[in-house]
């Protein structure tokens, strides 16, 4: 395994600052800390080459384990191991072997043209000539940025930038990539160019990727395998295709009457958390348009349990229409958050 | 080419990408300093008509304030602000991540326009000098100590910088460290003006190597045998300081936040 992670949790002690100059006074004289969990009892492994997605809502802990892995921070407990290395020892063989891109925070050098920082990079990593011209030659020409090497990075568009980034994290053609929300911020034609060069890479390379990203077409159709996190744990770890293919699917109805969620699970045995009324992600299409406002309750439930669950709400309320939605990776996701 | 050299290059090539911003940097920096001691001492001896403060006349101090000037160019720089805001920042993660060392790695980078503003002093320096009868060896030694007392900023900048780790914004503390530094330097006035039994605050630090030493050297006030009596000195405040931000370092990352991102 070139990823392993064994009960890995992390906490972060931080200032509460309270409201007002009592709060400004008291956070000066006498602070007062709260620890906050951002990782809890982490275990996975990862194979190599492998292309792996890692999400979770904000503040779901996805980059504090990126960071962990990458050798930023410590954890709290627990082991992380990359490439049989402890991150956090940070050793030259370790850092010559991995690269970690955050699409929030810039690594290149903003008032010097991209080519010069990567011709540093070549010296820091010691990349003969030949070598380092050809990669750079195979990276610009993937992400089509040849025209824009030798201009200054503060200069470049953010898509144009975000590809630069991405030359200047693999000029050293590293073992294992973090990617922490590369097509943040990215057009659709940028993030597609952008995703079409990381497949590529990886077919190629071999390289093993982890991904974290909130759009959820960078994971179905990059990653082999998803992580799902929610507050510092891991609720999923499979393929992105098994998480929509887990014989769910949504029955919507639309009643006469009102009931409440509780009393719907209650009637009907399903889960009170796979009970929602007009979903959030449900637009008001022509469909769901009801003159009399009876807003669709969506279930979220197995196939073979919609006869049964039907019959059931039927002994109580009327059913004016109903229909059956495949759910996408995003509500499945979104659920998940929830 | 190895890493340091590409650095220094490529830090050249960042401090000069501006090249107005870069001579009025350099400029400003001799210039102004020099002007306010200037309308000091005509002010004490012309106007006020003091003929010896310390054992220096008018011209002494003319004299002190000009040579002086060749190594405050060469004086540290502000690299300790630059990582502490990368230690509160997160920026550090950038550089914490390439398989080479940060502190020597910002240390190189930002050296490079110090070592042309160095060169281009010395130049200068053994060209006028020479009119008024300075020795070209001197001014040579003299410059050998100010690059060593550029290093030893440096390092003390370095390891103070991260009580960021600490504190999270060390701005104030760092911005103290440096009005000290331009007292207990020499870049502002002789420190032999300092009261005599007020010598000892400069003698404990090793700040006068900066600029005082040097400008001492070169205008023929420290004889040969106690100027290189001073730079085993300054040797042995490498050593420290290379140790100081060992310990420093090592304690600090253990605190590092990643911030950002």
């Amino acid at each position: 395994m070139i990823v392993e992670v064994k009960n890995v949790s992390r906490s972060f002690r931080s200032p509460k600052k309270t409201e007002g100059f009592t709060g400004a006074m008291k956070l000066l004289f006498k602070p007062e800390y709260s620890t906050h969990e951002a990782v809890k009892n982490v275990s996975f492994s990862l194979e190599p080459g492998s292309f792996n997605g890692l999400i979770g809502a904000n503040g779901a802990g996805k980059t504090t384990l990126l960071k962990i892995l990458s050798g930023l921070i410590a954890p709290t407990s627990g082991e992380a191991r990359v490439l049989g290395f402890d991150p956090f020892q940070r050793p030259v063989e370790f850092r010559r072997k991995i690269a970690l891109v955050m699409g929030q925070k810039a690594q290149l050098w903003w008032d010097l043209p991209a080519v010069d920082a990567f011709d540093l990079l070549r010296a820091i990593y010691e990349i003969p000539m030949p070598v380092y011209k050809e990669r750079l030659h195979t990276l610009a020409t993937l992400l089509d940025v040849t025209k824009h090497l030798n201009t200054q990075i503060r200069r470049l568009s953010l898509g144009e930038r975000m590809k630069m980034e991405l030359i200047g994290a693999l000029i050293h053609w590293p073992n294992v990539i973090f990617l922490d929300e590369p097509t943040i911020g990215l057009d659709i034609l940028a993030a597609h160019k952008l995703r079409e060069f990381l497949k590529e890479f990886n077919r190629r390379e071999k390289a093993t990727i982890i991904l974290t990203s909130h759009n959820m077409e960078d994971i179905e159709k990059l990653c082999s395998r998803v992580l799902i996190m929610r507050t510092g744990e891991i609720i999923y770890d499979g393929t992105a295709h098994g998480l929509t293919e887990k014989g769910e699917c949504r029955l919507r109805v639309r009643l006469m009457q009102s009931p409440t969620v509780e009393e719907l699970a209650q009637l009907t045995g399903v889960n009170a958390s796979a009970i929602a009324v007009q979903a959030p992600d449900t637009g008001p299409d022509e469909e769901d348009k009801d003159e009399n406002d009876h807003k669709p309750i969506f279930f979220t439930i197995k196939y073979d349990d919609i006869v049964a669950i039907l019959q059931k709400i039927m002994t109580k309320f009327t059913i004016i229409n109903m229909g059956i939605e495949e759910p996408s990776l995003e509500n499945v996701i979104q659920r998940l958050f929830q | 080419m190895s890493w340091r050299l590409a650095a220094l290059k490529n830090g050249f090539q960042d401090a000069t990408a501006y090249r107005i911003e870069f001579l009025f940097e350099v400029l400003g920096s001799a210039f102004v300093p020099a002007a306010i001691q200037w309308v000091l001492w005509y002010a004490m001896f012309k106007i006020g008509g003091a003929h010896e403060i310390a054992g220096m006349n008018y011209s002494d101090m003319v004299q002190y304030t000009l040579v002086s000037l060749l190594f405050t160019q060469i004086r540290g720089g502000d690299h300790d602000f630059e990582l502490q805001e990368m230690i509160r920042s997160g920026q550090l993660s950038n550089y914490l991540l390439r398989p080479v060392s940060v502190i020597e790695f910002v240390y190189i980078r930002g050296m490079a326009p110090k070592l042309l503003i160095a060169g281009v002093c010395l130049g200068l320096g053994t060209t006028v000098g020479l009119f008024f009868g300075m020795s070209p060896v001197r001014l040579l030694g003299a410059m050998v100590m100010a690059l060593i007392g550029n290093v030893l900023h440096y390092q003390i900048g370095a390891a103070l910088s991260t009580t960021a780790f600490l504190w999270e914004e060390a701005y104030s503390f760092l911005m103290v460290k440096n009005m000290l530094v331009s007292l207990l330097s020499g870049e502002l006035i002789p420190l032999n003006l300092f009261p005599k039994n007020m010598q000892w605050m400069w003698k404990i630090t090793p700040f006068y190597l900066y600029v005082f030493g040097p400008t001492q050297y070169a205008l023929g006030h420290w004889t040969h045998t106690y100027f290189l009596e001073q730079l085993a000195w300054s040797c042995v405040w490498l050593v420290a300081g290379w140790a100081f931000i060992k310990v420093t370092w090592g304690l600090g990352m253990s605190r590092y936040l990643s911030l950002g991102g």
